[in-house]
């Protein structure tokens, strides 16, 4: 079931709005939203739920305006930040909440509950209340209550955010793997560009409360439509005015391209992180594998000319972050999503 | 001694502080009233209990809290749900005046109710009269008054579950497809359960024990005698100090037993849910 969104603006103060977006989220597909904090992400993802009413535009779920349907008759699937499980209830009756209330038959429901705990693996644990469950087992049960109901779309908000990183990992394989079990239209939010690339067949950007760019992962690491979606999907440096990332960055001998010289080398196991100062003092930073590194036989001090390597994914920056942004102290890049993205919100 | 937490030996002089406080104020009082009563023996105390002006007034207490105790309970969630979950104009101001009942003493209640409701002389009382409904001197006048001074108990017991709960658990009710009547029925309630009853537990010993309030309005005449004005009653006019006794110690007990009845429920709900607080 297709879900699309028709110039759609929500606004609160100064973030977590939306403004003006119009996409279209493609049938059976798992797409990520994703974006900084204050972005609009969630408000986004509740807009489509029905939990949030928009300012102005239409909403419509396989081809239905749902924009002024409560969300309790859109059938959607939809799975809070923290879950929110209730307490009061056992597994197996937070499960079964939904198909009491469309007054199901008795025993549908409990085969719809036996399958739905199969289904998440939670069988051994139907007598159970939520607070004897850990957090991915919660995520599941919501999970299992919001398919019970057989929405027509899935709809879940943050599923990673609060859980510890292994766990973090099992679990996005395993929505994977349900996703492509169960086909159920699936969005969901998150702030992790990793996370996103890894488990979504399509991205959703949102910078501001407007969509950066939508395609597949793929489309938008290699073909980025900005220099915010270049920065927000990966580590990246700037060389000439040009917002490049840092393994597309050739080391070669200083007579060809851009002066520069090493000032630190840093090995982060398998990789070589090549800390650098241009003549201007701008400083940036080239990744390369050990073997590379090695090849070159360069070390501190020594001076070498850069170059973008050919064919690679560059924008024009807007602004160079300065030497403090793009460096730490340790020699360790900052380049996470989030101060980028402030960065640039700036 | 190994067991023994940090510093517990020196929290016995506190323990002992609290405990000597509380024997003062409460135990020592309290049993020497429950020793009173039953001084002449078990037959005088329920002759006592049993003659019929006790037993009317406790037949008037047990109907004023019928109909207090319910309304009350309504009117308390209905308000929590609005102070908790909605930010309206006003919203300070109705705070603020929920407290008003038990902040003021209750004879200040009553009288403003006399003022505001008396047959003869008052602002809506004359009018009230005239339709044949008795609002002071009655016992809907000992209804209102009770009403008025156990107001916020329910309110303020159920305010800070709900803002503790979380509206989460509603949204995602509403998602599966609940309508608002059933969401407030099936996750709301349960959710503030312990709160309401609390809440409950409260508003009833504050009625079943109003003095004040109740004395104003009641007008002093037989039909109009609560527990309370009957125990104070035979105190002070009648000098029949076992009946004033037997009759305290039967409203003590019903107090007493419905917190023990709460408290006997909420550790076996803990033990059935981990998760209640």
């Amino acid at each position: 079931m297709s879900i699309s969104l028709d110039q759609v603006t929500k606004r609160f103060g100064v973030t977590f709005g939306v403004e003006d977006v119009t996409t279209e989220i493609p049938s059976g597909a798992l797409t990520a939203i994703l974006g900084p904090s204050g972005a609009g992400k969630s408000t986004l993802l509740r807009l489509i739920g029905g939990l949030v009413t928009p300012d102005a535009g239409r909403i419509s779920i396989d081809g239905e305006d749902v924009t002024d349907v409560d969300p309790r008759h859109r059938n959607i699937g939809f799975c809070f930040q923290n879950y929110a499980p209730f307490r009061h209830m056992t597994v197996a009756k937070n499960v079964a909440y939904g198909l009491k209330v469309r007054h199901r038959p008795r025993a549908e429901i409990a085969a719809r509950v036996t399958e739905m705990l199969e289904l998440v693996r939670l069988s051994d644990l139907a007598g159970r209340y939520p607070a004897q469950l850990s957090g991915g087992e919660l995520q599941r049960m919501a999970l299992a209550r919001a398919l019970a109901i057989e929405p027509r779309v899935l709809l879940l908000d943050e599923p990673f955010g609060a859980l510890d990183a292994q766990v973090r990992g099992e679990l996005r394989t395993w929505i994977k793997e349900l996703h492509d079990a169960v086909h159920v239209t699936t969005v969901l939010v998150t702030h992790d560009q990793n996370e996103a690339m890894e488990i979504a067949d399509n991205l959703l950007v949102l910078n501001e409360g407007r969509v950066a760019q939508v395609g597949t992962p793929t489309e938008l690491y290699d073909h980025p439509a900005s220099e915010f979606v270049l920065r927000f999907l990966g580590p990246s440096t700037t060389l000439d005015g040009q917002a490049v990332r840092p393994h597309d960055l050739e080391v070669v001998g200083p007579t060809e391209g851009t002066p520069a010289v090493v000032t630190e080398v840093a090995t982060l196991g398998f990789e070589i992180r090549v800390s650098l100062r241009l003549d201007d003092g701008q400083e940036l930073w080239a990744q390369m594998s050990r073997a590379q590194f090695q090849a070159l036989a360069i070390g501190v001090g020594d001076r070498v000319g850069l170059r973008r390597r050919p064919g690679a994914a560059a924008r024009p920056a807007q602004a160079a972050p300065d030497a403090a942004t793009t460096t730490s102290t340790d020699g360790a890049p900052v380049t996470t999503p989030d101060d980028q993205g402030r960065a640039l919100t700036r | 001694m190994t067991a023994a937490p940090i510093g517990a030996r020196r929290m016995w002089p506190l323990r002992a502080a609290v405990l000597t406080y509380l024997a003062l104020l409460v135990g020592l009082p309290v049993g020497y009233l429950f020793y009173n009563a039953f001084s002449s023996g078990f037959g005088a105390f329920w002759r006592a209990v049993t003659q019929p002006a006790a037993v009317s007034a406790l037949w008037l207490s047990a109907k004023i809290a019928l109909v207090v105790v319910p309304v009350n309970t309504v009117v308390g969630i209905g308000a929590a749900l609005l102070l908790a979950r909605r930010r309206f104009v006003g919203r300070r101001f109705l705070d603020l005046t929920f407290d008003v009942p038990i902040a003021v003493s209750p004879i200040i209640i009553g009288l403003a109710l006399l003022l505001a409701y008396a047959p003869l002389g008052s602002w809506f009382g004359p009018w009230l009269a005239r339709h044949g409904i008795m609002a002071i001197f009655s016992p809907t006048g000992i209804a209102l008054a009770s009403m008025a001074v156990s107001l916020p108990y329910v309110l303020r017991s159920v305010v800070p579950v709900l803002v503790e709960v979380g509206e989460t658990q509603e949204a995602a009710a509403r998602t599966l497809g609940a309508g608002a009547w059933r969401r407030f029925f099936t996750i709301t309630l349960p959710a503030i359960r312990w709160g309401v009853l609390y809440g409950v537990t409260l508003t009833l010993a504050r009625t079943l024990g109003e003095f004040g309030a109740v004395l104003v309005v009641s007008g002093n005449q037989s039909k109009t005698q609560t527990m309370t004005l009957w125990i104070a009653n035979e105190w002070e006019q009648n000098y029949n100090e076992l009946s004033s006794f037997a009759g305290a110690v039967v409203l003590a007990s019903i107090s007493i037993v419905v917190l023990v009845v709460l408290s006997i429920l909420r550790s076996r709900e803990k033990r059935l849910h981990v998760d209640i607080a």
